[in-house]
């Protein structure tokens, strides 16, 4: 030893010595350890961060409730219901060649799908779908199972509860709920909710704890202005009509005049959204607004409002249209027979051809197609319907006489059915063209939000729309459609064939688009109603005319509109408001008489007093009276014109103002 | 026995230290067992309260009777805790694979970790003896069996961890009592170079494991690299202020095997953070230079040597505890001395610093 530890004082000096050194190495350790601490603790912090969370923790997304899809009366029409959803976690698996076999014997595997089910199982992933929104009974064998690594979880499955109605207007969605067509896809924002976030933690034995961290948001629901009934009835009239003639397809179209609303849109041939992938795309199309027709007959409305607006020439005006043909362009144009000359107003009503293509000229491209646009054609009109079509216009300058003539006549113009039938609610309305409204409001919680009525503009002005009225009820009574005549009901209307465009360049004569167009009733339209029928042989006024007279017969009832012609033999009203109540018992049977003879007498003599009567019970009086009523305003009858007591007679319009405080007016 | 005087001269600041990594390892050892799920403190935490009782009433023996008393019966608390330990090997009960604890009914107690104790008790003893003349050839291999001893026998249990413990307090004495440092310097060499040999030929299948997974523990992360990439995730995890008192999710979702043993200073990270680490290593730091300076005021040759055993043997712990769960060393089941959960570990380590603060305090005694 060195050191003599003996040595008085010696073992001091050693000691001094070695606690230096001790010192020293303390010191450098403690660096140490503070460095590296440094370097895991701030440095690599986000990384072990990231690690320790990977392993501890999985965020989950519950998924939200989707917004419902409701008609205009609340009734369901698309809404969520829970599903089993089967997962795994393939690296949890103990023995995957045997929870195949088991899963398997549960779920009735085909050899296929077993081998599919083992490459999935084989996996190094922690996550994996053993079979989406799988039925109950299967989902209760499995958790009867408590197989280790699979797992069952909820989801949200879609269900159209009425089938195939109104499909195409709703669409449907995928096996995420995600919205893949109609209403469900572009809403998809609103209708899909906000998903909500589960922390699941899970130890180093793979215990997993959860925790909600944000509960999901369900989605909006929407109210569509579509009425179930109306739309049941649009499908099964239009589906009869495609059979009944052998038709390739067809679209109905329903709109009120009032509002825009589209109360129905029907396609054939249509599709199951709850079995959507079983559906031919061709089914899923949605003709009424994504196929463009050449008009035909029906687009003469346009001309006509062109030329009566711009008083190019009145309803009485002569027209020369024999000997039915007529040259513009390349090919002629004709008539069916010779009419020899026609007023401008049979014209429309006879469908001359050879009449509107002189008309159409005489206007000229530049002030036809302002009306062409006024209507609505060749832009999209509603934000709710996904792949609307524009429809194809051609500019005035690209319009030679000879295409012009045919554009007047609904040839060498493409439209979708919607717009045929905004185009024809805009004359219902008397002249403004309001843009189709499909979603009505969302319903926000508790909330309803309307969404307004969007007038788009001015198509014509309102004493246009009524002489075209007048037009189109003759087409009608005494024109093309005698078909569509609905018992009751004054009913304005217009017949269209187009004849199809052949592949090869031409029309077909035997390959038509048979359309009719119309409101009812004429006077106060409740209904426009648009049938398209594509792939006939016949003619307009034989195919979609009855389908447009057992649509309204059904639908006018319905919506408690009263019949304003040919109205019930009228009865013996009192005067007196107050025996009212006894008469409104009576049940509404307009078919048959309903008081005895004197009736007739006593009512084509007197005009009852319908003061204070609101605006129901004044039209009822008025309908059993054979009356047509015109209203205004709104709460009860301050005037009345013919004033009580004036002599009347059945067919004879009343004029009643409404207002809120009684005695207002007069 | 207590004098007012000696009462003055006790040690209150290395004391107060002691105390305050005891608390912080109570609190680390409830949290990391805590189970969310019933909300109750696990049976763990009173255990270590009750040791830590234990602990400061054999405190309270080594630090009141003179360390000079302990010194004259040191051959025959060093037989009986060889006996003791010895007892344990054969007839004790076994667990983590070594048969290490002898069971008295209301806990187990584990003879080794007194061993050290023993050891620099019979070895400062063996060399304060002679105040002049060098050590004799008797003595070295007196001094060669006290160590040899207690080795041989914690290491057949086999417990070569705690066995290795033993090593530091004798070297420590040894170099105190002037063993040159250039024979230190040669064991380094010497072991440095064979190091390759022992790799090849020492080593069992699992330690050579161990030291690789310590290189690169994401080689085989989910094997042996397991405990010390989880160790790194969780210290890392805490980052500088830590996820809080009870939200560690490292440890209390058993990512981190045995986390409120050798682990306990990863969960520290992990749940007070940088700060927390930092608090705990300078209270460390503080205790180690504190017992060097009882060493250095010690007023003779025994005290001193009696003192630099006990640290080093505790400083040997905690350094290579804390660089464990920093990762900067192999995954070793040492515990971190006060901080562990472990009985017998906490009593033995408050009894062997009674004997730190009873040199200081009597350092003007006669």
């Amino acid at each position: 030893m060195a050191v003599n530890p003996g040595a008085a004082g010696g073992w001091q000096r050693v000691l001094q010595a070695r606690a230096r050194f001790v010192f020293c190495v303390m010191a450098l350790w403690g660096v140490a350890i503070a460095g590296r601490l440094v370097q895991l603790q701030v440095v690599d912090y986000g990384f072990y961060v990231e690690r320790a969370e990977k392993q501890h923790e999985r965020t989950i997304k519950t998924p939200a409730r989707r917004g419902e899809l409701r008609d205009r009366d609340g009734r369901v029409l698309a809404y969520d219901v829970a599903a089993d959803t089967v997962i795994a976690d393939p690296r949890d698996l103990e023995d995957p060649p045997g929870t195949v076999r088991r899963l398997c014997a549960v779920m009735a595997c085909t050899a296929d799908r077993r081998r599919r089910l083992e490459s999935i199982l084989a996996r190094d992933s922690a996550y994996a779908y053993v079979e989406r929104q799988t039925s109950p009974r299967v989902a209760e064998r499995i958790r009867a199972l408590g197989l280790d690594g699979i797992d069952l979880i909820k989801e949200n499955r879609r269900y159209y509860p009425n089938g195939s109605l109104a499909a195409h207007l709703l669409g449907h969605v995928g096996v995420d709920n995600q919205g893949l067509n109609g209403l469900e896809s572009l809403h998809e924002e609103t209708l899909a909710g906000e998903p909500g976030r589960v922390l699941v933690q899970r130890d180093a034995q793979r215990q997993a704890f959860r925790r909600v961290e944000r509960r999901p948001t369900a989605g909006v629901s929407l109210e569509l202005a579509i009425d179930s009934y109306i739309q049941h009835i649009a499908e099964r009239e239009l589906r009869a009509a495609v059979r009944g003639h052998d038709a390739e397809g067809g679209s109905v179209v329903i709109l009120d005049p009032r509002t825009g609303d589209v109360l129905a849109l029907a396609n054939e041939p249509t599709f199951n959204p709850n079995a959507w992938s079983g559906a031919a795309s061709d089914a899923r199309r949605n003709r009424a607004t994504q196929d463009v027709y050449e008009p035909g007959s029906t687009f003469k409305i346009v001309t006509a409002s062109a030329a009566l607006e711009e008083e190019v020439v009145r309803p009485d005006d002569l027209i020369d249209v024999s000997p039915g043909v007529i040259h513009y362009g390349r090919r002629p144009i004709r008539d069916i027979r010779n009419y020899g000359s026609l007023s401008f107003a049979d014209v429309i009503v006879k469908s001359s051809n050879v009449g509107t293509s002189q008309i159409g000229v005489a206007l000229g491209a530049a002030r036809l197609n302002r009306y062409v646009r006024r209507f609505g054609f060749g832009q999209m009109l509603s934000p709710d319907f996904p792949g609307e079509s524009r429809g194809i216009v051609h500019g005035a300058s690209r319009l030679p006489d000879g295409d012009l003539a045919r554009v007047a006549m609904g040839y060498n113009i493409s439209v979708t059915p919607l717009q045929m039938a905004v185009a024809m609610n805009a004359v219902a309305n008397g002249g403004e063209l309001l843009a189709p409204r499909l979603v009505r409001a969302e319903l926000r919680g508790g909330a309803r939000e309307e969404i307004p009525v969007r007038v788009v503009g001015r198509a014509i002005k309102a004493r246009t729309a009524a002489m075209l009225t007048r037009i189109m009820e003759d087409v009608v009574t005494r024109g093309t459609a005698p078909a569509a005549r609905i018992p009751g009901y004054t009913v304005a209307g217009k017949t269209g064939t187009a004849e199809k465009l052949l592949p090869g360049g031409g029309y077909s004569r035997t390959n038509h688009v048979a359309s009719f167009g119309g409101f009812v009733p004429s006077t106060r339209p409740a209904l426009t109603i648009l049938v398209v029928v594509d792939g006939v042989a016949q003619f307009g006024g034989s195919v979609a005319a009855p389908a447009f007279r057992r649509i309204g017969e059904a639908v006018l009832p319905h919506l408690g509109v009263a019949p304003n012609l040919d109205g019930p033999p009228p009865m013996l009203v009192s005067a007196e408001p107050a025996s009212f109540p006894a008469m409104r018992q009576r049940p509404v049977r307009w078919e048959e008489p309903a008081v005895a003879a004197g009736s007739i007498a006593a009512a084509s003599g007197v005009m009852p007093d319908l003061h204070g009567f609101s605006a129901r019970e004044a039209v009822a009086v008025a309908t059993d009276l054979g009356l047509s009523t015109r209203l205004g305003g709104r709460g009860v009858v301050v005037t009345q014109v013919p004033a009580a007591g004036d002599a009347i007679t059945p067919g004879q319009a009343l004029t009643l103002t409404l207002d809120r405080r009684a005695g207002a007016g007069s | 026995m207590l004098e007012q005087r000696l009462y003055r001269h006790i040690d209150w600041l290395l004391l107060g230290a002691l105390l305050l990594l005891c608390v912080i390892g109570v609190a680390m050892i409830y949290s990391t067992t805590y189970d969310p799920t019933t909300g109750g403190a696990s049976p763990l935490v009173s255990t270590q309260s009750w040791a830590l009782a234990l602990g400061l009433l054999a405190f309270a023996v080594t630090l009141s009777i003179d360390y000079r008393w302990f010194a004259d019966l040191s051959v025959l608390i060093f037989l009986a805790l060889i006996g003791l330990v010895a007892f344990a090997s054969m007839f004790g009960i076994a667990g983590g694979g070594a048969r290490r604890w002898i069971d008295l009914g209301v806990f187990n107690l584990q003879p080794s970790e007194f061993a050290r104790i023993g050891v620099a008790l019979a070895l400062a003893t063996l060399f304060a003896r002679h105040r002049r003349g060098g050590i004799t050839v008797f003595e070295r291999l007196l001094a060669v069996l006290i160590i040899g001893l207690p080795f041989v026998l914690i290491a057949q249990q086999p417990d070569l961890g705690t066995a290795v413990t033993l090593l530091p307090v004798a070297l420590a004495i040894f170099v105190f009592a002037g063993l040159p440092l250039r024979y230190v310097g040669i064991l380094i060499v010497l072991g440095t170079l064979s190091a390759p040999a022992v790799w090849a030929y020492g080593l069992e299948d699992y330690q050579r494991e161990r030291i690789l997974s310590f290189l690169d523990p994401e080689k085989d992360p989910r094997g042996a690299g397991y405990q010390q990439l989880q160790a790194r995730i969780t210290a890392g995890s805490g980052g500088a202020t830590g996820k809080g008192f009870l939200k560690g999710t490292q440890s209390q979702y058993n990512f981190l095997p045995v986390a409120h043993n050798d682990f306990v200073f990863s969960v520290l990270a992990e749940e007070q953070g940088f700060l927390g680490v930092v608090v705990a290593l300078g209270l460390y730091l503080f205790v180690i230079l504190r017992g060097m300076d009882a060493a250095r005021l010690a007023r003779d040759r025994l005290g001193m040597y009696l003192v630099v055993g006990i640290m080093a043997g505790f400083t040997f712990q905690v350094i290579y505890n804390i660089a464990m769960s920093a990762g900067l060393a192999p995954v070793k089941g040492l515990t971190l001395p006060l901080m562990s959960y472990g009985g017998s570990s906490v009593i033995a380590t408050l009894a062997a610093f009674g004997f730190v603060l009873n040199v200081r305090m009597r350092r003007f005694t006669n």
